[in-house]
């Protein structure tokens, strides 16, 4: 297959994609108002009060219902328009550039210039239901998601400007992405090609006389980024409200919308008294789980920032379905853990369970009336345990891989390179 | 890849130049105040146009027991009627004493019908009473329109109208020469009844009343008003009595007044979006019809009557318009503004709600120039710009 094989494929699944985005069917299933497609942080509805306030002279963070980047202002009133159908065909190219940016990881992975699975892992991206329904629905998760596979796949070029640059974008969007820093360091320091099989301490193949030094000049040259970025907010926002109201936003959970992820239950019987230390407790948890996977990983950062992916996407303060999208899409990259996956049957089922469950009983709750909170409580668990039980088995398989001598290890389509 | 990153910034800042540019040449509104007046003239002429932006009703009745059936269901009739037409419950001041529909004599409890043969149930499953029972007091009628309450009072007991409020005030029960009987235990009389208006009237707290009486004697309970733009009906003229209109054999009272049934089916027969006036209405009035003589006061109301919808107090209908998304508004703090006082003398003190005078985003203070236009699309080209230029710093120096 030579390379002009894929830009033709993914120029059919990229008008695929388009001509769902423009479809009037979509229109009428008013999907920018879905629970589990966007959240408060995401929402596009939102996004449009926003926009509407700042055009008419009025501070969108003085209110209580815009918690979007003021980055996002600044775009969607200059160079992005706004009207819906226009901004359908925007988020359609957003999701292609993430898709193109994960073949481009793949690639980087594989070093390979093309492959014939490139099609596949586009495809991988771009028809994931979990990304893109909430796509059609308009949530800025998919910039997020963007921006991410951008930064990573930086990163595996070695190119450590523009990782941290998009990254430091990245930030602003997303609070919790600086989780990711520590794996992002170590695949800029390394390389992005398989080492699952074969663990050893980190090693720094890009530069070998790398020390903590360049490692703290990496962090230094993403927070002068973050800190320009930051004064950029305060010029579009015109104060420093902002701050509080988006990154403040995900650390004191103000909005209690109901969403598939796990925080919005517990905090709304939540007595005032015991709220800060259980915000404590969750954000301290998402932290607690960065230097054990990135230890363990230490010899594939790929793989560590992807099960930080797999983290993020079950525990984060609002979460939409794009977030453990991401981390689904990205399982395509790692086809030599498929022989070692413990019950990926089971895993299958779960979602498949979770995703039945989740629009039936939120419309059973919200819109007929006959169940009530804990029905959609309890299927958002069900999602829970679909996403545990997804992440454990890809790092069991991750681990368990460096064992060896399972059967389908060389049966596989492509042969996978892995040093 | 240097030519395209060349022409992605040569992009960005031919874009920034020509928003900047047309930004510059936009155009200002006119002053809220002549917008607000252009808009009200265009929708009803100069002189007999209402002014009104939102109306409110008060529908009290006065009795209590069984046999006072009528009035419950006069009441709840013109209740469901002015729903129907579009004011919601939270701008209807609803005072029933509420014991007829659970009432042990009810042989169909939990209903109240107003017609023979109990074809409509105006009780239902929907409506809100806001002062039930002993609530029905002349001392509480009196607060609601003055407003004179106490703080803990809670929002939906309160009628919060301002001075482009038209609210049409019903009363029913029995009545007599200047007085309107409450609760078989107090009365509450014509002079009373102007005074309040007359407070609401120095209060700014109403536009427009229709007062229409459903008693004995109904005419007398208007002829003591004294402020202006109220328009006033009664059922009957002094000495005479108000009759009802029909029994219903099974519930076993009369079930209707003929004046309040005579409006109701009036009111039936239109929907929000009629042009019938008030003239209509009055002319529907007869004493064959009605077996007494109702009387209509209209000094007081400064428009002409056939000029008057049905739907300016019975109905919740609002004209709106898409003002223009461009005019900045001006916020009328100090004495040297431009306001157009002499049309709007009475509202030239309602001060802009806070979010829309909160200027402090912006680079000047509401003067309607173009340089907060131009301050506020620098500021928000700022981060495009600034990613633009370090996006293309990035990849020029690998």
């Amino acid at each position: 297959m030579n390379w002009k094989d894929f830009r033709l494929s993914f120029s059919l699944l990229v008008l695929c994609r388009l001509l769902l985005a423009v479809t009037p069917y979509v229109d009428s299933l008013e999907l920018d108002h879905d629970h589990q497609l966007s959240s408060p942080t995401n929402s596009y509805v939102r996004l449009q009060e926003g926009i509407f306030l700042y055009k008419h002279d009025v501070d969108p963070y003085s209110g209580g219902a815009f918690y979007h980047s003021p980055l996002y202002l600044s775009l969607f009133t200059t160079v992005l328009p706004t009207s819906r159908f226009l901004c359908r065909l925007v988020w359609t190219l957003v999701d292609a550039l993430g898709a193109w940016a994960l073949v481009g990881i793949w690639r980087e992975r594989q070093t390979l210039e093309s492959s014939s699975r490139d099609t596949l892992i586009a495809a991988a991206y771009l028809f994931n239901p979990y990304l893109f329904l909430p796509n059609l629905a308009l949530s800025t998760a998919s910039f997020e998601n963007m921006l991410q596979l951008l930064a990573l796949l930086f990163a595996c070029k070695g190119r450590a400007s523009p990782a941290l640059f998009f990254a430091s974008i990245l930030l602003h969007l997303s609070l919790h992405s600086v989780l990711l820093l520590p794996p992002f360091i170590l695949l800029l320091l390394s390389s992005p090609h398989s080492h699952l099989v074969n663990p050893k301490v980190f090693i720094a193949y890009r530069n070998p006389k790398a020390s903590l030094s360049t490692a703290l000049s990496y962090i230094g040259e993403f927070l002068v980024y973050s800190a320009i970025m930051s004064l950029c907010c305060t010029t579009v926002a015109g104060g420093w409200g902002w701050v509080e109201k988006t990154w403040g936003v995900v650390l004191t959970l103000p909005d209690l919308t109901p969403n598939p992820g796990l925080w919005w239950y517990f905090f709304t019987e939540m007595f005032d008294h015991f709220r800060p230390f259980f915000l404590m407790v969750f954000s301290v948890h998402l932290l607690m789980y960065v230097a054990p996977i990135c230890l363990k990983f230490q010899h594939d950062p790929l793989f560590a920032s992807f099960a930080l992916l797999g983290v993020l996407g079950m525990f984060k303060p609002y979460l939409t379905l794009a977030d453990p999208g991401l981390f689904l899409s990205m399982y395509a990259l790692f086809p030599e853990t498929y022989p070692y996956l413990y019950h990926p049957l089971v895993t299958t089922l779960l979602h498949l369970h979770a995703a039945l469950l989740l629009p039936l009983f939120h419309s059973l709750w919200l819109d007929q009336g006959t169940g009530n909170a804990n029905f959609f409580y309890a299927s958002t668990l069900v999602f829970g345990m679909a996403n545990g039980a997804a992440m454990v088995d890809a790092i069991w398989a991750g681990l368990r891989i460096a064992v060896g001598g399972r059967q389908g290890e060389d049966e596989g389509e492509i042969a996978v390179v892995q040093e | 890849m240097r030519l395209f990153t060349w022409t992605t910034t040569a992009y960005f800042y031919i874009t920034f130049c020509l928003s900047l540019l047309t930004t510059t040449f936009a155009s200002d509104g006119a002053t809220s105040q002549e917008a607000a007046q252009d808009f009200f003239s265009r929708h009803a002429g100069p002189e007999n146009g209402s002014n009104h932006t939102n109306n409110w009703a008060v529908l009290v009745c006065s009795s209590r027991y069984w046999f006072n059936y009528r009035h419950m269901a006069n009441a709840l009739g013109m209740y469901r009627t002015v729903k129907r037409l579009g004011i919601p419950d939270s701008n209807i001041i609803l005072m029933l004493a509420d014991d007829v529909a659970c009432n042990t004599r009810n042989k169909f409890p939990g209903t109240v019908f107003s017609n023979q043969g109990r074809h409509l149930d105006l009780y239902g499953e929907n409506i809100e009473v806001d002062y039930r029972g002993y609530e029905v007091t002349v001392e509480n009628f009196i607060r609601v329109l003055t407003g004179r309450m106490d703080a803990s009072v809670p929002r939906s007991k309160r009628l919060l109208t301002d001075d482009r409020s038209n609210i049409f005030v019903y009363m029913t029960g029995h009545g007599g020469n200047e007085f309107l009987k409450f609760q078989d235990n107090e009365e509450i009389s014509a002079f009373d009844i102007a005074d309040a208006f007359e407070q609401m009237w120095q209060k700014k707290r109403y536009n427009e009343i229709f007062f229409m009486v459903d008693t004995c004697q109904a005419n007398t309970m208007f002829s003591k008003i004294y402020s202006p733009n109220v328009l006033a009906t009664g059922s009957s003229e002094l000495g005479e009595n108000s009759y009802s209109y029909e029994n219903d054999a099974d519930v076993g009272v009369a079930v209707i007044d003929t004046f309040t049934h005579y409006n109701l089916e009036f009111m039936e027969g239109i929907n929000k979006t009629s042009q019938l006036t008030m003239q209509d209405l009055f002319n529907t009035y007869s004493f064959e019809k009605i077996k007494s003589t109702p009387g209509v006061h209209s000094d007081l109301f400064t428009r002409p009557l056939d000029r008057t919808l049905i739907t300016d107090f019975f109905g919740g209908v609002a004209r709106a318009e898409l003002i223009d998304e461009n005019a900045i508004v001006e916020h009328t703090s100090g004495p040297t503004t431009d306001v157009d006082e002499a049309e709007l003398a009475r509202s030239e003190d309602i001060p802009l709600p806070d979010i829309l005078a909160d200027t402090k985003n912006s680079a000047t203070s509401g003067r309607r120039s173009s340089s907060p236009g131009l301050m506020k699309q620098l500021r928000a080209w700022c981060p495009v710009a600034v990613i633009g230029v370090l996006a293309t710093w990035i990849v020029m120096s690998r």
